[in-house]
């Protein structure tokens, strides 16, 4: 069966192509330059060169595909034209969705996030819970909308669509601008990770990459149409973070906890150097913000409806720092 | 301290969803208002587990007349008492006079207008005298100035300001605080999203986020403020226009106006 991965060089999508790949699936791998280093080679992947934003590469790449994988989407922290993160993130999914309608697809899994819901209060959010906070972060914004084209999408029936929001993704991938735990994981090893946020006791949820790709091919054979799944792993708190990468590889390295008022003050300065010299900040004060919540997740929709599976953390780490260090 | 409760209308999203988190938040019940198919429950249901509140919860369509009695009586019902209300329900509009049906009209006027004077009556009539009361008009700064294309929508905020503007006076002395909220744009429902992030220079330094809006309200209405406006940038244009001379103000609203049309 021929299936199209959007994003094929992205942190999730590469490792979801040699997935599908190894099973035996035709893989089309969607890729704006299939000269990409992280592009991965195997008999059953086929390069595609095209982009979400370009309807008629869609159609090309999608031309006998049965199945879409639509993980494509602008997940950095940064943009130098803030309306990158819309055009990728709702307008490209718009386009996936309306191309695959005409080419005849039969099944899509659209990669969400998290983010949609955000910070949260006492106990991890499931997939009913509210959003309870605004959406000042442009990727969570233009997610959420795009969640919404889908939505709309689903609502129209005849084809199968279902989405995945996976939390804060860790594994043994290459460190990408969007893949944030591998960018502090690997500073730490080199011994340039110097700070923990406030006390250090806020929670975020990490999801293994192996377990989100798996959840990735369960939602297409076993998830419901029109429904969302959360795919995530254990709640951590930066404390526990970094005393598992510390246990774990075995390097000690002294780490100040940094005051949240000092970051924000920080962040406000980013911000406006980046304003003023269109430089990349180094972090922004929407991010500062977010600092003071926790951000926990449930992923037992998953497991009881599509068999998806957690990787301890303390697994998943020692795999993430065993590939960090042979690269 | 005695257990309050507020009545949040419009408060499945946006604003009156942030109203909700603040309120459960500061350990005030809540008696939620919104229409069908909002995804009340669900909200009403996660703030009990996360907040350890009481919440309930009302579908119905303000709009109707029978719905206004009705909030009443299912709380007498429930033997609760309301401590606070908050008439945050409302329909806003961007759009040129004729390019919107009466019946869209109607409607706008109805929320905005009738349904905050007529529970805010019937509130005054369950309120406990014995202890302080609370009620929150959402006004708009469009009540204050004559924007283009907000023709209904600004005068229906206009009626808001004078109606609480006047109760206050008139229950000046009494046991309840009134307090009218004159936000700018707010980011709230999906549109407004795309659209508010599209603003540049003044236009965007006065868009805030629904929490810090609830935030701050919540605050000046707990402290009996007359009138809350939110955000440096907001309080700065309010007073910009008391200053200005009248002529001065049409110019710049009719150099607006020729940018809009030619836009």
């Amino acid at each position: 069966m021929k299936v199209l991965v959007t994003g094929a060089t992205g942190f999730i999508g590469r490792q979801l192509t040699l997935s599908l790949a190894m099973q035996g699936y035709d893989v089309k791998a969607l890729c704006r330059n299939t000269d990409h280093p992280y592009l991965i080679e195997h008999k059953n992947i086929e390069p595609v060169t095209g982009n979400i934003l370009y309807r008629q590469s869609l159609g090309r790449a999608m031309q006998g595909c049965q199945q879409v994988y639509h993980t494509a989407a602008m997940a950095k922290m940064w943009c130098r034209n803030p309306d990158d993160y819309h055009e990728t993130n709702v307008v490209g999914t718009r386009n996936v969705l309306e191309v695959a309608a005409g080419a005849g697809v039969q099944k899509i899994v659209y990669t969400s996030t998290c983010g949609v819901w955000g910070p949260t209060v006492k106990h991890p959010m499931s997939e009913n819970d509210p959003r309870i906070a605004g959406f000042p972060i442009a990727y969570e914004r233009t997610k959420y909308l795009a969640e919404l084209e889908v939505q709309n999408f689903a609502k129209q029936g005849g084809i199968y669509i279902v989405t995945v929001n996976p939390s804060r993704v860790y594994g043994e991938g290459p460190v990408t601008e969007s893949n944030t735990v591998g960018k502090m994981v690997s500073a730490y090893l080199r011994g340039k990770w110097h700070f923990i946020p406030g006390n250090g006791e806020q929670v975020a949820n990490y999801a293994f990459l192996t377990d989100v790709v798996d959840g990735h091919l369960a939602a297409m054979n076993n998830g419901t149409s029109g429904e969302r799944y959360i795919l995530g792993g254990e709640d951590i708190s930066f404390n526990d973070f970094f005393k598992t990468v510390h246990q774990v590889s075995g390097k000690q390295h002294r780490l100040i906890h940094l005051p949240l008022k000092t970051i924000e003050f920080y962040s406000h300065f980013e911000k406006l150097k980046s304003q003023l010299t269109g430089l990349r900040p180094f972090f922004l004060p929407e991010f500062a913000e977010r600092l003071k919540y926790d951000q926990k997740y449930s992923s037992n929709k998953a497991i009881t409806q599509l068999g998806y599976r957690i990787t301890p953390f303390t697994e998943g780490m020692h795999k993430t720092i065993n590939y960090l260090q042979q690269a | 301290m005695i257990d309050q409760t507020a009545i949040i209308t419009g408060a499945s999203e946006g604003l009156g969803k942030s109203f909700a988190i603040e309120l459960a938040s500061r350990q005030i019940n809540l008696v939620l208002v919104s229409l069908p198919a909002t995804g009340l429950p669900e909200l009403a249901s996660f703030i009990r587990k996360n907040f350890e509140v009481k919440v309930n919860y009302l579908e119905i369509d303000l709009t109707l007349a029978e719905s206004y009695p009705a909030i009443f009586n299912y709380l007498s019902d429930e033997q609760i008492t309301a401590h606070l209300l908050i008439n945050n329900a409302g329909l806003g509009n961007w759009s040129w006079f004729e390019d919107l049906n009466i019946g869209f009209y109607k409607k706008q006027i109805e929320l905005n207008v009738i349904t905050p004077v007529l529970l805010t009556r019937l509130f005054l009539a369950q309120a406990d005298v014995s202890a302080t009361s609370y009620i929150l008009n959402v006004g708009s700064l469009g009540g204050l100035f004559v924007v283009p294309k907000k023709q209904v929508y600004g005068a229906t905020k206009s009626f808001i300001r004078y109606f609480t503007k006047c109760l206050q006076l008139e229950l000046h002395g009494s046991n309840v605080k009134i307090s009218l909220l004159s936000p700018g744009g707010i980011n709230t429902k999906p549109e407004l999203l795309v659209m508010n992030n599209k603003l540049k220079g003044i236009s965007k330094a006065t868009i805030m986020e629904p929490g810090h809006v609830a935030r701050i309200a919540v605050d000046g209405l707990l402290k009996g403020k007359k009138e809350i406006i939110p955000g440096v940038v907001n309080r700065m244009l309010v007073l910009l226009n008391s200053l200005l001379p009248a002529g001065v103000k049409e110019i710049i609203i009719r150099q607006r106006l020729a940018t809009i049309i030619k836009s």
